[in-house]
């Protein structure tokens, strides 16, 4: 197709602000598909994406368009709307012209849609303002244009006004993705020169990628070459998704689509590499991506250790369309083999971790989440360290540093109080407040990386009754009063329960955690001593009882049977701990130790 | 084939039913008895493949309950059965059913043993058990069965709603009092289906219920009894050799409406249903044993008893030994089995969580 009649674009929104939604409309009013076949969410194919309602992976769709008599190609990327996933959102921004921002007519703009917004126009993006639900009771139209004209200086004429819902407004947004999204450049005749922003695993394909044509024209049957990993293979399939696969000889500058090569290698395919052919090569790659660095740390290990081999391949195949996942092989002695993965923020790691279980049938431990820190040793060495056990001992060191961050908060002013105490509870310092109108601020706050990665967005949510969102940028690494602190069972040091906090917070913590603990771990057959310490002083402690319910019943008439079946029923239990020595702990043990009060 | 040694016989009738009771029972009816005891008949005559037969015991819901003529005509039944030189031979009776008359029956019948519930003498637990209790009736009741037999066992219960240690110690004295040789004592537990657990009784707190388990052993032992199995204490000579049959995982005939049995290899459960046992439709569920399960069996029956398991006698009955089946090595680590060369036992102090025990041979072995 002539690239003047292609656009490619994506959706940028907040969770819930009717992003999937709309993605459907549009692929309705495109023929795509039958109003029939509209599943609720077309778009977000993986289970786990229907069901929390938010798209993790992206996914591309080839629709066709008939604007004033002309037949447009109008390419959908989805991109994903919660901040930890930024990195995935710029992959799909990297190969879009054009991007719709949409806004929830009863809510306003939210922190992360402005973060992706910036993350748009940072890549030079055309922006389409939409604002979605106008069909609510409550909608606040005249507002939430305030806010889109004075925060971000659109033009009031610019802004579509759409109900996904009903359809209202649909038609004149895909009337301007084609007349104000310029269509892609480049030349088909150059080079080719294909970003791979995208792959996943197919059992009888191989990997299959997701490419946007920059540059030249891909053919079956052309040896393609990857500019990083020099890996070369022959193309057996090309397609496009309109969103039902469709069969493709060639893609040309412009066109976005998918590859089938044989690819058997999963680690010939780096997302952001540069794909270009092997007899007439590009002479450069394309910029790629920035690559994202994991934020949030945690080990995860297998509940049966046999199956330690099993998770390996589990993450590999994860990795594969979700490059942000890294990982490497730890052991522990209390937990044995796993992997210390790495990932952009809490809700990747929810995410991973549910497909680890759901889609491979691994049980697994995770560790409580860590960042990274640096040690800075009396030698001169630094050391990054991503997991607390890993720590070196305080007489090697001069000093640790943590990464900090800068938070947009956006909340209702009612809030402020008691947001701001949050966040000093958080070891934040205060910056600076904005009011974006009279009754919303956006609040900024440094705050240690560490003290969110918990619990803070639960508790924003919480104490602004739901109304305050978030977002933040790291902004480098700060000295901070840090000591390694470590729980022992039974008088014996846990690696895995080991925790990295600040020596003003220290004891408040080790009480917090050690009574925690005994609340989260079951009774033992013995008793069991729990204690918090820092370097050989013990500043906390606690006993688990031992175990007494048991039944001394008449085993009557000899009945075995229905002996065992309460045994039985008592072994289930016993499955979904991880032993550790003589200890029996389950999954929530080991996430009780950040919690910053008592569990009820 | 294994030779059985043992017979159980379920006596499903009683006069009145006790709150906590979830054994197979229903109230006395004198045709539906008369017409049970033939279908017994039947049973025994079908199944039995005249074994020696060393121990019987007749349990129930309540066999005193029955009238003299239809007690007759049980123990006519049990005739059936070619007894050994030596034998045990029990009957389960209600302490309002003891008089002369039903005690002679029995010792004309071969009866040896017996065994009476008594379960306390409390009668701050009257109500809650739907029994009466008079205390100085049940001593002169046993000292009548004891003109007549000298092998008498009594039940005992504890751990009821709201009993106090000072409850239970007044329990221990009149069993102190009695003087029988043989004393089983069970802890109330509220089993579904059952009065106790329909009104929503709460169990008493397992601080106190612990305190009180370990408070009745040192008293019995002090006077005389040995412990030989989780909550059973003998004098000397007098343990329950037809309990032991269960405890050592050997086969054994059970009759009688819910009764359980374990033949040629095979456990089973009758039906609890009156009408079906009537209809001679007795068997309600089998279960082959395999060698897997009997291990395991060996080891959850076998762990209850004080001694503990024979290593010796385990390897033979299965070619194996104890540590090539089971992963025992964590439980010895934290002293939950002591092994002294000869025997695998549960130590005196970790009897009570037998349970958390047990529950490691459960699907454990790697057979």
């Amino acid at each position: 197709m002539d690239k003047n009649h292609i656009r490619n674009f994506s959706i940028i929104a907040h969770i819930d602000h009717g992003k999937s939604t709309l993605a459907d409309r549009i692929l309705e009013i495109t023929n795509a598909v039958s109003k029939r076949e509209t599943k609720a969410q077309l778009l977000d194919s993986m289970d786990i994406e229907r069901e929390r309602g938010i798209t993790i992976k992206l996914n591309t769709a080839s629709l066709k368009y008939i604007y004033k008599n002309e037949e447009y190609n109008l390419n959908l990327i989805d991109t994903p709307g919660h901040v930890d996933f930024s990195y995935e959102v710029s992959r799909s921004l990297a190969s879009c012209e054009g991007a719709i921002l949409v806004v929830d007519a009863t809510q306003g703009i939210e922190a992360q849609t402005l973060a992706n917004l910036y993350l748009a126009l940072e890549n030079n993006l055309t922006i389409i303002p939409v604002i979605n639900k106008i069909d609510l009771p409550n909608a606040d139209i005249t507002k939430v244009k305030k806010e889109l004209i004075d925060l971000i200086g659109f033009k009031d004429e610019d802004i579509v006004l759409t109900s996904a819902k009903t359809g209202v407004g649909i038609k004149e947004l895909v009337d301007k993705i084609v007349e104000i999204i310029p269509p892609p450049s480049g030349d088909k005749n150059l080079p080719l020169q294909g970003l791979i922003f995208d792959s996943i695993f197919d059992s009888y394909r191989g990997v299959i990628i997701s490419i946007r044509i920059m540059n030249g024209t891909l053919k079956i049957g052309d040896t393609i070459k990857m500019m990083q990993t020099n890996a070369t293979y022959e193309v057996v399939e090309l397609m496009i998704n309109t969103p039902k696969e469709v069969k493709k000889d060639k893609l040309e500058a412009g066109e976005v689509g998918f590859v089938a090569a044989s690819i058997k290698s999963i680690s010939d395919i780096k997302v952001g590499d540069t794909i270009t052919l092997e007899k007439n090569p590009c002479q450069k790659a394309l910029p790629g991506y920035k690559p994202m660095k994991s934020m949030v740390f945690c080990g995860l290990f297998p509940i049966e250790s046999s199956k330690f081999e099993d998770l390996r391949d589990a993450l590999s195949k994860l990795q594969l369309n979700d490059a942000s996942l890294v990982f490497e092989p730890e052991t522990s002695t209390a937990l044995g083999f796993g992997f210390r993965c790495g990932f952009l923020g809490l809700l990747h790691m929810d995410i991973i971790k549910e497909r680890v279980t759901r889609e491979f049938g691994i049980d697994l431990i995770t560790t409580a989440p860590s960042v990274i820190y640096e040690a800075y040793l009396n030698n001169g060495d630094v050391l990054t360290v991503d997991a607390p056990a890993k720590m070196p001992d305080k007489t090697l060191l001069k000093e640790i540093k943590e990464p900090y961050i800068k938070t947009n908060i956006f909340t209702p002013s009612e809030y402020i109080g008691p947001i701001m105490e949050l966040c000093q509870n958080k070891r934040g310092n205060y910056v600076s407040m904005d009011y974006i109108d009279p009754t919303r601020v956006n609040i900024h706050y440094e705050l240690p990386l560490s003290e969110i990665v918990y619990d803070f967005f639960d508790k924003l949510k919480s104490f602004s009754k739901g109304y305050a969102s978030f977002d933040y940028e790291l902004i480098g690494y700060r000295t901070s009063n840090l000591v390694k602190m470590d729980i022992l069972l039974n008088g014996e040091i846990v690696d895995a329960l080991s925790i990295i906090v600040h020596k003003d917070f220290a004891y408040q913590r080790g009480r917090t955690i050690v009574e925690n603990l005994r609340k989260n771990i079951p009774r033992q057959l013995f008793e069991v001593p729990i204690q918090a310490s820092i370097g050989n002083h013990v500043i906390a402690r606690e006993t688990i009882k031992a175990l007494r319910k048991d039944v001394l019943a008449k085993c009557y008439g000899g009945d075995i049977t229905r002996k065992r079946k309460l045994l039985e029923k008592q072994k289930e239990g016993k499955k979904r701990m991880k032993q550790v020595g003589s200890i029996e702990l389950p999954q929530e043990a080991f996430m009780s130790i950040l919690s910053m009060e008592n569990d009820k | 084939m294994e030779k059985i040694e043992s017979v159980y016989i379920h006596i499903p009738f009683c006069n009145t039913i006790c709150n906590y009771c979830d054994f197979c029972k229903m109230f006395y009816n004198e045709k539906i008895v008369d017409d049970y005891l033939i279908a017994l008949e039947k049973e025994i005559k079908k199944i039995y493949n005249n074994d020696i037969i060393k121990t019987i015991y007749i349990g129930g819901g309540t066999p005193s309950c029955l009238t003299i003529k239809q007690l007759e005509k049980l123990f006519d039944i049990v005739k059936l059965f070619k007894f050994s030189n030596k034998y045990e031979y029990t009957i389960e009776v209600n302490i309002n059913d003891i008089c002369e008359e039903k005690l002679k029956l029995f010792k004309k019948n071969k009866i040896n043993r017996i065994s009476i519930g008594i379960e306390t003498i409390n009668n701050k637990f009257e109500k809650f058990l739907n029994r009466e209790i008079n205390k100085d009736f049940f001593a002169e009741k046993i000292n009548l069965v004891k003109k007549y037999y000298d092998n008498i066992n009594i039940d005992l219960m504890y751990a009821f709603p709201n009993e106090t240690i000072k409850d239970l110690e007044k329990d221990l004295e009149f069993i102190e009092k009695v003087n029988v040789p043989h004393i089983s004592i069970y802890s109330l537990i509220i089993e579904e289906h059952t009065k106790i657990y329909i009104d929503k009784i709460k169990p008493i707190n397992d601080e106190l219920e612990e305190k009180m388990y370990y408070k009745i052993i040192p008293y019995l032992k002090k006077l005389g009894y040995i412990h030989y199995e989780i909550s059973n204490f003998a004098k000397k000579g007098y343990s329950s050799k037809h309990n032991l049959t269960y405890w050592n995982n050997l086969e054994y005939y059970g009759f009688g409406l819910g009764a359980s049995g374990y033949i040629n290899n095979f456990r089973y459960t009758n039906t609890k249903s009156i009408n079906n046992y009537l209809k001679e439709k007795y068997v309600y569920d089998k279960q082959l044993i395999t060698k897997k399960i009997s291990m395991e069996n060996e080891m959850i029956l076998g762990l209850r008893k004080i001694e503990g398991i024979d290593k010796k006698i385990f390897f033979q009955k299965y070619n194996f030994n104890i540590e090539q089946v089971f992963d025992i090595i964590n439980l010895m680590k934290n002293k939950l089995l002591i092994d002294d060369g000869k025997k695998l036992y549960i130590p005196e102090d970790k009897l009570y969580i037998s349970n958390c025990i047990f529950v490691n041979f459960i699907g454990g072995s790697n057979e």
